[in-house]
């Protein structure tokens, strides 16, 4: 499996607390080959993010997590890399973008500062002069014109939609070979979001780069993912190619979901059962022509 | 023909914010109709919330007359008119007193507009509980030990304890998670029938909008662009927002998408 | 409420907090059990005995005129613990009441409260005792009242800003437009978002009100012979050091230990607070 990027196997994730353990993933396996979309769908709560985190190594240190199972990117177990390797690999191969863009940038710096230190990690000392003309073309590919205003300017200073191509030609600056989108446009209006999203698309295309694409909006998911992750309280239960799973739902919990979307085409709202022993069926793997789960 | 519940005539509002001056909204004319449901639709900085506020005397309009039954709603609004216009807001979680009990929190419309009689007041709260699909014993529970999507319901059955005529709605449910929304806006279309009422809905989800609303009214930069039936707005959008809006819906199913086609090959 | 103690006495920092203001209390209220001498907490005489240095007798020596000093601290305890007890019930509901109005009423109103709010902030606390002390007679009560007076204010800013981030809240607007009138809103919306700052803040207040209090009767204003006080038995001690050293030392200590046992669980309280918001 020379193709494949990351690979999680049995991962589960449990925090220890004062008075009780809670369990917060379950058996997680998850695959991303070079170049794949895939989409981890789930509500608030069913852990999603959570998984985000463990990947960038950003969870283990938190107090009381207990961390088992095994994710590897490009066969190295991240747990046992170095801290050295764990460096380059955040920012350089893996890089993230996050739901709110304007405050998830450092409000005290230029977005041109920011770009010298993002561009700094893949090519070290790389000089001023340089990373802001590097910064420019990057602005440029994402649809910014003023790319020099845009490099004076402070987050702050920045529309929401501004700010969150920026965060999207960072994030893509030192040609990571996966992106790691978080809820990406959810803060934003609906018009940006979709224009957003389609310079995602494009860009991502370019670049060959692989996408995990966390989110809880099926139509955002239908439009821009391969392949699709099901997650519901810290379990997976349905996992498949984008066709697979949206015209051959299997798994009670995935059906709620796409009933529960209001349709252009109807008229009432689903009433989604109450009854969470239903979702809680097993899992359903669809068989793709893929790589597999 | 007669006359609307809810009228509201050239109401323009503006900002000052040191030297800037906002333009939240300007020259803003509609009226809604007795059981009907109007939705407010558009993104942000359209102007939607700010009229929500505005209608529920919030704060006053810069210009322009707002009239509920025909009366014109002074700044200073009456007890009659905090008990016939309701209001459900975006956040439970801070709509919600988190040092009241939902109990209490219920009984305060009753116990301001003197519903029934005051012993009778808690069965009133545990009636409004039931109606909103919660049971009687969270009426003893306090917020942090609930969902974002039951402290709507109660947020909802708040607003329903004085029997209003006009509902407000500033997205109701975009806080709350895809299963949870269904369920607030399946309850809120079952209410609505139920207790005929008059909703205005304020959104940026045109979904919504299609499954709930009657009429919609389409706002840009604190102006009204386009005011339809909901119908004649899907099939048949005028103003080039409007079909902007519709087309950046992201749909799933095959038949919303012919339909969004329909519509872009029209332009 | 449950989670919160036992959060408290996780911490072992505020459990010997817990520990030391229950050892203040538990011996203030039990005083006259666990003294050897109750007698000495008042005008007593014993010159046979007097400037003794700790022994098995008196384990904490002996003061000037020969009373027991561990039993006039133990008597000082709770002079202490009253002082503090009844400057924060009359401050506190004051400054609390007055934050709440001008933070919620806004306008003209919120200018002139915190103005005279502003005013006695800006003056040394220990200074405005000393100033209204120098103009009462120096006794208990009016110890009191001096520092009563210079209590308020602080509760005061704070109820003000919180009221005034509070006031946006949803559930706010929520009660305005139903119709709630502004003193529900005030009393029974706002204020008990507040309890939880309000009790921290008197839990790191009432060690420093004591410490106030005891420096008023260091400087002779204040709590008079033959009360017990422990300002007072520093302020008496202090001349005889090092030789006679208990006399100042221990009377510190106790300061220290009501002082210290304080904050600890004050500050517990606040960091709690702040992982709720």
């Amino acid at each position: 499996m020379s193709d494949s990027l990351l690979d999680i196997q049995n991962l589960s994730l449990s925090f220890q607390g004062l008075t009780e353990t809670v369990d917060v993933l379950d058996n997680i396996n998850l695959s991303i080959s070079r170049g794949e979309r895939v989409a981890l769908v789930g509500e608030s709560g069913s852990g999603k993010s959570v998984i985000a985190r463990i990947i960038l190594g950003l969870l283990q240190s938190q107090k009381g997590a207990i961390v088992k199972g095994s994710v590897r990117f490009r066969g190295i177990e991240l747990e046992a890399a170095t801290g050295n390797q764990i460096e380059s690999l955040r920012g350089r191969e893996i890089s993230m973008i996050f739901q709110d863009p304007t405050s998830s940038m450092n409000p005290v710096y230029k977005i041109g500062t920011i770009f010298h230190e993002i561009l700094n990690r893949g090519t070290h000392n790389i000089s001023k002069k340089l990373a802001l003309i590097k910064a420019s073309k990057l602005l440029e590919e994402v649809s910014i014109t003023e790319f020099k205003r845009v490099l004076e300017s402070y987050p702050f200073q920045l529309s929401g939609g501004m700010n969150q191509r920026v965060m999207i030609a960072l994030a893509l600056a030192n040609k990571p070979a996966l992106l790691i989108a978080d809820e990406p446009g959810t803060a934003l209006d609906v018009t940006v979001q979709a224009q957003t999203l389609k310079l995602m698309h494009n860009l991502v295309k370019k670049n060959n780069t692989a996408v995990l694409f966390i989110s809880h909006n099926l139509g955002v998911v239908h439009q821009f993912a391969d392949r699709v992750y099901v997650i519901y309280k810290g379990r997976i239960v349905e996992s498949g190619s984008t066709s697979s799973i949206f015209e051959n739902t299997k798994h009670p919990y995935t059906k709620a979901l796409m009933n529960a979307v209001p349709k252009i085409t109807s008229k009432s709202f689903f009433d989604a059962s109450d009854d969470s022993s239903l979702f809680k069926q097993p899992a359903f793997h669809h068989k793709d022509r893929e790589i597999g789960q | 023909m007669s006359k609307p519940l809810l009228s509201i005539k050239n109401v323009s509002k503006s900002f000052s914010l040191g030297d800037y001056e906002i333009q939240a909204l300007q020259q803003v004319s509609l009226d809604l109709n007795k059981g009907e449901c109007l939705a407010i639709v558009g993104e942000s900085g359209s102007g939607k919330s700010t009229l929500a506020n505005i209608i529920m005397g919030i704060y006053p309009q810069s210009d322009g007359e707002i009239s509920f039954k025909g009366s014109t709603l002074p700044l200073k609004r009456l007890l009659s008119h905090r008990k016939d216009i309701q209001f459900v807001q975006q956040n439970p979680l801070s709509s919600i007193n988190p040092s009241r009990s939902i109990g209490e929190s219920l009984r305060l419309p009753l116990d301001v507009h003197r519903i029934g009689h005051a012993n009778e007041r808690n069965n009133r709260v545990s009636e409004l509980l039931t109606e909103v699909g919660l049971t009687s014993n969270y009426s003893k529970r306090y917020p942090s030990t609930m969902s974002g999507g039951q402290l709507q319901r109660v947020a909802i059955a708040r607003a329903l304890a004085c029997a209003p005529e006009l509902v407000v709605l500033d997205e109701p449910t975009s806080s709350l998670d895809v299963l949870v929304q269904s369920r607030v806006l399946s309850l809120l279309q079952k209410l609505r029938k139920k207790r005929s009422l008059s909703f205005l809905f304020v959104t940026h989800d045109l979904a919504v909008v299609r499954n709930i609303a009657d009429y919609v009214a389409v706002f840009k930069e604190g102006k009204l662009v386009e005011l339809n039936g909901v119908n004649e707005l899907f099939s048949k959008p005028v103003h080039s927002y409007t079909k902007r809006l519709l087309s950046a819906i992201p749909v799933i199913s095959e038949d919303e998408i012919q339909l969004l086609n329909q519509i872009k090959e029209k332009e | 409420m449950k989670l919160k103690i036992k959060i408290l006495l996780a911490n072992p920092l505020s459990f010997m907090g817990l520990l030391l203001i229950s050892l203040v209390f538990g011996s203030a209220i039990f005083a006259d059990f666990i003294t050897p001498f109750p007698l000495h907490k008042g005008a007593v005489v014993d010159f046979s005995n007097f400037n003794q240095a700790p022994n098995l007798t008196n384990i904490m020596g002996t003061d000037l005129v020969g009373r027991d000093l561990f039993t006039r601290i133990i008597y000082a305890f709770r002079i202490s613990i009253m002082l503090g007890i009844v400057v924060l019930i009359i401050s506190v509901p004051i400054g609390v009441f007055m934050g709440l109005l001008a933070g919620y009423s806004g306008g003209k109103l919120d200018f002139v409260l915190m103005r005279i709010t502003d005013v006695f902030l800006s003056i040394p606390p220990l200074v405005l005792a000393m100033a209204v002390m120098g103009l009462l007679e120096p006794t208990i009560l009016n110890g009191m009242l001096a520092v009563t007076a210079m209590w308020w204010p602080w509760y005061t800013r704070l109820i003000y800003n919180l009221t005034r981030s509070e006031k946006e809240e949803g559930y706010v607007v929520a009660a305005e437009v139903v119709g709630a009138s502004r003193w529900h809103i005030m009393f029974r919306e706002i204020l008990p978002n507040c309890t939880h700052a309000i009790i921290t803040k008197m839990t790191l207040d009432f060690g420093f009100v004591i410490l106030i209090v005891s420096s008023l009767s260091f400087l002779g204003l204040g709590v008079q012979a033959p009360t017990p006080d422990l300002g007072s038995m520093v302020a008496e001690g202090a001349r005889y050091l090092p030789d006679s050293w208990w006399l100042t030392v221990f009377p510190g200590l106790a300061i220290l230990i009501i002082v210290f046992g304080f904050n600890l669980v004050g500050d517990a309280l606040r960091d709690m607070m702040d992982t709720d918001s």
